[in-house]
């Protein structure tokens, strides 16, 4: 398992799933909050590194 | 028989109660992830966060992260060491043990030590969470 970005969504899902439980408590309110911090999650995490890209570090 | 009890020491006792029930779930929740929100009768969340945060654990030194040890000498090998041992005894355990030797050439290495981190820091939010339970703060 050496592909960066599966790991990243690995983690995203599992931090997503923690947050969700911490602060939602309908079955319905869950999932549509996951979904949506698992997607906040992977694209500002793509949108970073893009932006990241041209830096020498 | 029954055993009475003034009226006036009646808070008192329930008081003590929740205080007892207060720092055990504490404590249950720091030991364990999620064993807290167990004996508060949260199962759903009690199985959620048992199963993520071991799992992101596991998959942290799957990955070849390094685990630090109890050391105070600089202030981020004692922040690393305060977020990893914030798993509990899964840290204490694989410490013990002597896993998470820690690969640094390892394509993964950073990647396994943020999970190793984040594991250790959201289970102390899980901790919080059930402090704020059973004091009544949250359902």
């Amino acid at each position: 398992m050496t592909s960066h970005f599966l790991l990243m969504v690995i983690f995203c899902a599992l931090v997503s799933l923690v947050f969700t439980f911490l602060t939602k408590y309908g079955t319905r309110e869950r999932i549509r909050y996951f979904f949506f911090l698992l997607g906040a999650y992977v694209l500002i995490s793509v949108v970073a590194g893009w932006l990241m890209y041209p830096f020498p570090f | 028989m029954e055993t009475e009890q003034l009226p006036q020491e009646v808070p008192r006792i329930q008081a003590e109660a929740g205080v007892l029930k207060t720092t055990t779930a504490c404590v249950a929740a720091v030991l364990i992830p999620g064993l807290g929100h167990a004996f508060l009768q949260k199962w759903d969340r009690a199985i959620v966060f048992l199963v993520s945060i071991s799992l992101m654990f596991a998959l942290g030194l799957r990955l070849q992260a390094r685990l630090f040890n109890p050391e105070f000498s600089d202030l981020f090998s004692t922040l690393k060491f305060l977020a990893e041992a914030g798993s509990g005894i899964l840290y204490w355990v694989c410490w013990l043990r002597g896993l998470g030797v820690g690969e640094p050439s390892a394509y993964t290495y950073d990647f396994a030590n943020v999970f190793i981190y984040v594991a250790g820091l959201l289970n102390m939010l899980v901790v919080v969470d059930a402090f704020d339970i059973a004091m009544g703060r949250k359902q």
